[in-house]
């Protein structure tokens, strides 16, 4: 994994306590033009455009407090330094828990997480992290405190600043306290897995699974090396591609949704179909959480496509790398592709030639992930080749950042 | 900034969107004076029916070239007078482009022209197993581009989420009359989240002209149930003990005592007459739930007081008891002339707390306030009733819907939980919000709006100015 100052061109570091701190810092830098790099659990720093503009690291590791967690009302108050982890074990006390699934969680922050828009397997099951964020904290690039939402699970008043953050890469502003609404946490988890011979009977599986009576919380479809290491699988993905169906809720509904599946996936000529045994469902669930953090890979893309295209996309980066370990939030139409070595063409000429025309054609898009060896890192390489309306997302960062110091350069922007 | 269109653009009008489509005389006009939010009215000066995004388009270049203000609408049934047509101007009804453009089983999603009425793709879905899923009470009238504007809610959205959770994308014709495209059917479209942040933005930053939705799974089967209290106390102690104990009920509604008089006489259901309110509450999803979670619930409802815990019997009765609870606000015709709904949120331990101060208001400033909510959401609809033909009287409602916010606001809350801020909130927006705040909501609406011809002086307090200020000779209700 990569530090802090391999890949930020940071002068100075600093670990502000409180939202005056942070304002001052800011306020600071934007007088002096200064560029700031908003830091959470570093977990996810070779994510974005490289960064050329030397400038200050903030972390925001101090700001870690719950600030209000009525549980009773399903929503907590925090600050955004906090990691998943302790977040997650703060919840589990009151039998809640926000379903979101991030590799590195002793690390990884909410407010990185919620600037990344990072999400994992539940996704199909549970939304992502903006379906959570009710109210939110931050600093834009001028120095000025300002907030959206509130702290109530509903709520239209005013422009929607939850989400207009979430996903923003810490380019509008830094978010330095949340509050979410939380779920309950289920009575029971279960994972179904099978094999299927290849991708077109994969395709014809998850195309089942959507009229499917069972209400999965998440469907994946794995394959590569990287999962035939892994004892959770028992080499499930080893030669084939692996069908994972995460199941929550009562101990009935699952027992029911597990019988139901077996039966299903057997009928659609699904082979090696069981349910991952209970005592190793947890490890299953954060083995396929880590996936996306594979250090090792020098280089990870993520591609997102309408859910019917996801075996083609898959198709497409195996044609590039047939010792890609893949991870396919299918039923979200989302590819997580860890390569096993960096494109021989390279990358600008694999994504334009073969990844995407395949993306584009099904209205999707690919971004880089990480590559830690930062060649070709153009903006089309790493923020797609769609014609996203990329001119208004700039006239909306020049209003909220008008000296352009949070994250320069490395987001969207043209 | 002109107040009143001049013939030239009139006639840009009529050659843009065809004769038909325009509507200037003041007999048509006065139609489209007001939305679900009758206390402020003022006719627009011209009201054009586009067909196609290219007409929008158009139109809305011919409003800017002619510097004249311009505002989109749906069915007019916004209940916080986002449709009030301030400087008069240019009103685009979008009620023309209604069409279901695609609907897609295996990639979960349909795409819509704003005009759609919500329930209309609901009906197209019908054995598909899938459905569309806010279902605000006004769904048989309310368009899907409204529901975006205002990040509509219903019932159901206590367990699926609002407007905002099921739109995927939206095309747009921004107000200086470029298209785009935000968003689409694959998720995780990369760069900032604007979908995100046009969903709710009152038609203040775009007008939509294509909506993309997320389709969701029918459940397999429901349990409704209705518990019938003694008490609004312990009625309101029942929502806050379900929701504590961790349940997520598709739909968890309250009803009051006077609502249900009303009902009864418009819908013979056979109410309980002499309870003081019910919950209407319903679980959804496998059957293989569904019993323990409805046991788990009746058990609640006992506990709290609840005199009875009835279950619809069959999908017949079930459908019943739900065109009852969303046509509530029509039998309130029964009770008086006119009523003022608010739509306070508070936080859902309490839901106690509010419901009795909300009482001891009505009777402060001597009104009729009945309740009908989503209880399990903690978003309250406590509906004044009044004669708007009385000035005393209006002005009375008014004070009384201020305390009510201003007492949700103390609990934690907001003041608007789906309406939305309008008109008729936006005093309310620098209780809520601090001066530092509503300028970065004003930094955001002058990137898509820079001139705020579109949509002026909505939801954003202008500075110096308390809410409206009437720009044009218009004719007023009640005020």
């Amino acid at each position: 994994m990569s530090t802090v100052l391999e890949v930020l061109p940071i002068t100075e570091m600093f670990e502000p306590s409180n939202c005056d701190d942070l304002c001052a810092l800011i306020t600071s830098a934007h007088d002096s033009e200064t560029a700031i790099y908003p830091l959470g659990g570093e977990t996810a720093l070779n994510f974005g455009l490289p960064a050329k503009h030397s400038g200050w690291g903030v972390s925001l590791k101090q700001f870690d407090q719950v600030i209000d967690y009525p549980a009773r009302d399903m929503t907590i108050t925090v600050e955004a330094g906090v990691s998943m982890q302790s977040l997650a074990e703060t919840l589990a006390k009151e039998n809640q828990r926000l379903p979101i699934d991030v590799p590195q969680a002793s690390e990884a922050t909410l407010g990185g997480v919620i600037a990344t828009n990072f999400n994992g397997p539940r996704r199909y099951g549970m939304g992502t992290v903006r379906d959570y964020v009710i109210g939110i904290h931050a600093v834009d690039g001028t120095g000025r405190a300002f907030k959206g939402g509130g702290r109530v699970v509903k709520n239209v008043a005013g422009y929607d600043f939850c989400k207009l953050l979430t996903g923003s890469l810490g380019t509008l502003a830094v978010i330095h306290q949340v509050t979410l609404k939380v779920k309950p946490c289920p009575q029971r988890s279960a994972i179904v897995v099978g094999t299927v011979k290849n991708l077109a009977q994969a395709e014809n599986v998850l195309a089942e699974l959507v009229t499917s009576a069972t209400t999965p919380a998440a469907i994946e479809l794995l394959c590569g090396p990287v999962w035939h290491d892994d004892a959770i699988w028992d080499g499930d993905a080893a030669d084939e591609l692996a069908i994972a169906v995460g199941l929550e809720g009562t101990d009935a509904e699952v027992q029911w949704m597990s019988a139901q599946l077996l039966e299903d996936l057997e009928t659609w000529g699904v082979e090696n179909c069981r349910e991952v045994e209970q005592s190793k469902v947890a490890d299953a669930w954060t083995s396929m959480s880590e996936f996306p953090a594979q250090h090792q890979s020098p280089l990870v893309l993520k591609g997102s496509v309408v859910p019917g295209a996801t075996t083609k996309l898959i198709e497409a980066i195996l044609g590039v790398d047939p010792n890609c370990s893949i991870q396919a939030h299918a039923g979200n139409g989302i590819v997580i592709a860890s390569f096993s070595e960096f494109p021989v063409d390279g990358l600008s000429r694999t994504l334009l030639a073969k990844l995407h025309p395949v993306a584009n054609s099904a209205q999707g898009n690919i971004v880089v992930l990480s590559n830690p060896g930062g060649h070709e890192m153009t903006h089309q390489s790493v923020w797609g080749g769609i014609h996203a309306p990329f001119r208004l997302m700039t006239d909306v960062k020049q209003r909220f950042d008008p000296q352009g110091i949070l994250n320069p350069g490395r987001f969207v922007y043209v | 900034m002109a107040t009143a269109v001049s013939s030239n653009l009139t006639e840009r009008l009529r050659t843009a969107v065809g004769n038909e489509n325009v509507l200037s005389a003041d007999a048509d006009l006065m139609v489209y004076e007001c939305d679900g939010f009758t206390i402020e009215k003022n006719s627009p000066d011209v009201v054009v029916f586009p067909e196609t995004t290219s007409q929008v388009a158009t139109v809305v270049k011919a409003c800017n070239e002619f510097g004249v203000p311009f505002l989109p609408r749906g069915a007019g049934t916004s209940l916080a007078g986002g449709c009030l047509p301030i400087g008069g101007g240019v009103m685009i009804v979008l009620t023309r482009m209604k069409e279901i453009l695609e609907i897609n089983i295996r990639d979960r999603y349909a795409i819509v022209q704003p005009g759609t009425v919500n329930v209309w793709l609901t009906q197209a879905l019908k054995g598909t197993g899938f459905h569309y899923a806010p279902d605000p009470s006004s769904q048989g009238a309310c368009t899907i581009g409204g529901n975006v504007a205002t990040n509509s809610g219903g019932p159901h959205t206590l367990k699926y989420g609002v407007t905002v959770n099921h739109v995927l994308g939206v095309e747009a014709v921004l107000a200086d009359g470029s298209v785009v495209r935000i968003g689409g059917p694959a998720e995780d479209s990369p760069g900032l989240d604007l979908v995100g942040a046009l969903v709710g933005s009152e038609g203040t930053l775009a007008i939509v002209t294509r909506v993309w939705v997320r389709l969701t799974p029918n459940p397999q089967g429901y349990r409704t149930m209705l518990g019938i209290f003694e008490s609004v106390e312990e009625t309101s102690n029942a929502i806050s003990d379900i929701i504590g104990a961790g349940i997520v009920p598709a739909a968890l509604e309250m009803l009051d005592r006077p609502i249900l008089v009303a009902l009864e006489e418009a819908f013979k259901f056979g109410f309980p007459l002499d309870a003081e309110a019910v919950l209407l509450i319903e679980v959804d999803g496998l059957e293989a739930g569904l019993d323990a979670q409805r046991d788990q619930i009746v058990g609640i409802c006992e506990k709290a007081g609840a005199r009875e815990v009835r279950q619809a019997a069959n999908e017949a009765e079930r459908a019943k008891l739900w065109k009852c609870r969303k046509q509530a606000f029509g039998a309130i015709g029964r009770l008086s002339p006119s009523y003022c709904t608010q739509d306070g949120v508070v936080p859902r331990t309490k839901l106690p707390h509010i419901l009795k101060r909300i009482a001891e208001i009505g009777a402060k400033y001597d009104l009729q306030v009945v309740n009908v909510f989503h209880a399990g959401d903690g978003n309250l609809h406590p509906i004044l009733l009044f004669d708007e033909r009385e000035k005393e009287q209006t002005q009375r409602v008014l004070k009384a819907s201020g305390e009510i916010l201003q007492e949700c606001l103390d609990c934690g809350g907001s003041v608007t939980g789906e309406h939305g801020i309008g008109v008729e909130k936006i005093q309310f927006m620098n209780k809520m919000f601090t001066d530092e705040d509503l300028a970065a909501m004003g930094n955001l609406r002058d990137a898509f709006n820079p001139f705020n011809n579109l949509s002026p002086d909505k939801m954003l307090p202008t500075s110096g100015a308390c809410g409206i200020e009437q720009k044009h000779p218009g004719r007023r209700a009640a005020l």
